[in-house]
């Protein structure tokens, strides 16, 4: 798709104007849809306009405080981006008036195209696609929810965080991934910087995005999901590249043979063997994960851990049956639980209570820290794992659910173990990982799990989703350190 | 002969699968470590050729009819005699026309038997969607029951041969198990690369196996090899 559209500093100019557009145009929102687009960018601070001829939806859109136009081509200002929501057929007179007017790129939320599997779809598909390249417009989809600049408050669901700057980027194939990483993921601590949600892809495609996010500084981070590609060289050699600038998480879907099944009815792109893919994905040097929780677990290791390759763990947790649990967990997913140094040992050997712990490695230490919340202790274990040979990185039990009722009631107690772990990671060269498994006491918990990550720690729902999480990360970056 | 002198040959003759020989021949000219075979016409020229290669030999069929050469008595091993080589021409020709009669006969390959190693397979082909993709694996049930086999699409870098090598289930076998040595890695590797250079240098060839290559602690031989162009 590239050369479409000259060098590629070109198009990365281009991409750059509609992802950080100053106008904005939405085309065909409705009262039916809620007004979705227009709401969608009552956040965006720049200049919007509507374009809307139907008068019954004219008079909802004045009512917003939006000028209307009848046509993209009266509207007065240059257009960066355009959404545009009329149905099918008429789309192809407003990709016509994109061009005239010279517009960054439209994305186009309208569907009804090849992914119908129809005569009619396909043929009008084809029309667009044919007009846009041939006039060189950067088009968005079809059958897609386009652009979301966190930063500026250019979104495609309302209920997307914005204001702020970002550094996840995120690029989906299916709308309904791309909004739920950023919801779900803003949940858990996941700033996006840009997502983009491209459908069928029919002018720009995945290479062509990643490459953007590649070269855009607010990303630091890149993560997408994917069904398929229509050029898997141009996407591995894309992919390759940048994993060797910044972390690439690649969450494939359409894995199973049903699932390929459904992967051709939904944006129409060949599948390819399992094994393939999985060989592919390794050569590039990117992430895989399966699924979103998958997804924002291992963006959130790769954004918040420090970057390590060693495997071995020093691992803290609360009691005797965690501590077993822990191990099983880390261990499984390939990661050591070594024995300490002795010079660990003749330390924690000087203060570590015994009765009802032990400190070889787990060390079960609810006693000795009291639970989390003796914040002398707990700086005393942390430092000594930090001083530890034997030990790459550090993983531990936070906040047993058992006693998250005392938190309640006294919220000081958790300010402390927040301070403590914080000025640890800050102080460590290890990556760090804390677990807070959900209990009976939800809130307590998740609140637990939003003071730390918003702390810049790395912070899971499961010892299997912490370790699994770590683990990618050092994959991750060990490809990078073995590459010649 | 040049590759695509040989190649070329094949398509004048209506063929895309390359025999044996051929197909050594073109990666011997690549530098790709392969027990070169030559093709005898009759028992006189396989005794000439087994001299060339070196005893003890082996002899195989070359046929375009033949897909499974030992099932038709087309393979004798361990022939250590200039007569044994004529004897066995003469015995491997009878027993083809008595289990296929109407396949065609080329000739034998003459090559020299190579000593035991472990069993490895490298092979290539393409994919819709990522192009000339290679598979290493160990050979015989590892292979064909286990599916225990790892990828790389072509061209592979260093690393991806490294990691390729140590990424299937049967590893250890290859580090040594049971008191033996263990397996030349880095002729592996360097071999697996050679053959990703061909590829990439010979976009015509459509599949390539070299089945089995034998790994030794010093050095390791592609024993068979078959390569099929577009």
């Amino acid at each position: 798709m590239t050369q479409l559209f000259g060098a590629p500093a070109d198009l990365q100019k281009r991409l750059d104007r509609a992802f950080n557009p100053r106008t904005v145009v939405v085309v065909g929102d409705k009262r039916a849809m809620g007004y979705l687009w227009l709401n969608c960018m009552k956040t965006f601070d720049g200049k919007v306009y509507s374009v809307q001829v139907d008068p019954n939806e004219i008079s909802g859109i004045e009512a917003m405080g939006v000028l209307n136009y009848k046509s993209l081509r009266k509207v007065p200002d240059d257009v960066d981006y355009v959404v545009c929501a009329v149905p099918r057929p008429i789309a192809p007179r407003i990709i016509a008036d994109c061009v005239e007017k010279k517009v960054g790129a439209v994305a186009l939320f309208t569907s009804g195209f090849a992914e119908t599997e129809t005569e009619d779809g396909i043929a009008l598909q084809e029309q667009i696609t044919q007009m846009a390249r041939e006039a060189g417009l950067l088009l968005i989809g079809p059958n897609c929810m386009g652009i979301y600049n966190r930063r500026l408050g250019v979104r495609h669901s309302t209920d997307q965080p914005a204001g702020d700057p970002g550094n996840v980027g995120f690029i989906s194939q299916s709308g309904t991934h791309c909004i739920n990483f950023s919801l779900v993921g803003a949940l858990r601590g996941v700033k996006c910087s840009k997502t983009v949600s491209f459908g069928n892809a029919v002018v720009l495609d995945a290479p062509d995005y990643i490459e953007y996010l590649a070269n855009d500084p607010e990303t630091e981070v890149i993560a997408m999901y994917v069904e398929g590609t229509k050029d898997g060289r141009l996407f591995f050699d894309v992919l390759r590249r940048t994993a060797r600038r910044k972390p690439v998480v690649v969450w494939k879907g359409g894995v199973t043979a049903a699932g390929s099944r459904a992967v051709y009815s939904h944006t129409a792109s060949l599948a390819t063997a399992p094994a393939i893919w999985d060989a592919v994905m390794r050569q590039a040097g990117v992430v895989q994960t399966e699924s979103l929780d998958e997804t924002i677990d291992a963006v959130n290791a790769l954004t918040y851990c420090k970057p390590g390759t060693g495997a071995r763990m020093g691992l803290i947790a609360m009691t005797g049956g965690q501590s077993v649990v822990i191990t099983d967990a880390f261990e499984r997913a390939g990661l050591e639980v070594p024995l300490l140094t002795s010079a660990s040992y003749e330390k924690l050997s000087s203060f570590f209570n015994i009765i009802g712990g032990s400190y070889r490695n787990p060390l079960d230490a609810g006693g000795t820290i009291g639970m989390g919340f003796a914040p002398g202790n707990l700086q005393k274990l942390l430092e000594i794992l930090e001083e530890d040979g034997n030990v790459d990185a550090i993983a531990m039990e936070v906040g047993a659910s058992f006693i998250a009722r005392r938190l309640r009631e006294n919220p000081a107690l958790l300010d402390q173990l927040v301070e403590t772990l914080a000025s640890h990671k800050n102080r460590s060269a290890k990556p760090f990982v804390a677990i807070a498994h959900p209990g009976h006491v939800e809130d307590v918990m998740a609140d637990i799990r939003a003071r730390l990550i918003a702390r810049g720690i790395a912070v899971f729902g499961s010892f299997q989703a912490g370790a699994q999480a770590l683990r990618r990360t050092i994959d991750y970056w060990r490809a990078r350190r073995d590459l010649n | 002969m040049s590759v695509a002198e040989v190649i070329e040959n094949a398509r004048s003759e209506g063929r895309t699968l390359l025999t044996e020989v051929e197909s050594k021949q073109v990666l011997h000219e690549a530098g790709i470590a392969v027990a070169l075979a030559f093709l005898a016409h009759d028992a006189n020229e396989a005794a000439k050729a087994a001299d060339k290669a070196g005893f003890p030999a082996v002899l195989k069929v070359v046929s375009p009819d033949v897909a499974h050469k030992s099932d038709v008595g087309g393979v004798r091993l361990g022939l250590d005699s200039k007569d044994d080589v004529e004897r066995a021409f003469d015995d491997i020709v009878a027993a083809v026309k008595a289990a296929q009669p109407d396949a065609r006969i080329e000739g034998v390959a003459v090559q020299k038997m190579a000593p035991a190693g472990t069993e490895v397979i490298v092979g290539m082909s393409k994919d819709s969607q990522f192009g000339s993709v290679m598979m290493f694996g160990l050979g015989g049930v590892f292979v064909e029951v286990l599916k225990d086999v790892a990828f790389r699409i072509v061209p592979l870098e260093p690393k991806d041969a490294r990691e390729m090598v140590r990424e299937i289930k049967g590893f250890a076998v290859l580090e040594g198990v049971r008191g033996q040595k263990p397996a030349d890695l880095a002729a592996l590797e360097n071999l697996i690369l050679q053959v990703s250079e061909f590829i990439e240098a010979h976009p015509e060839v459509e599949e390539l196996d070299l089945n089995p290559v034998l790994a030794y602690p010093d050095g390791a031989i592609a024993v068979d090899a078959r390569i099929v162009v577009s």
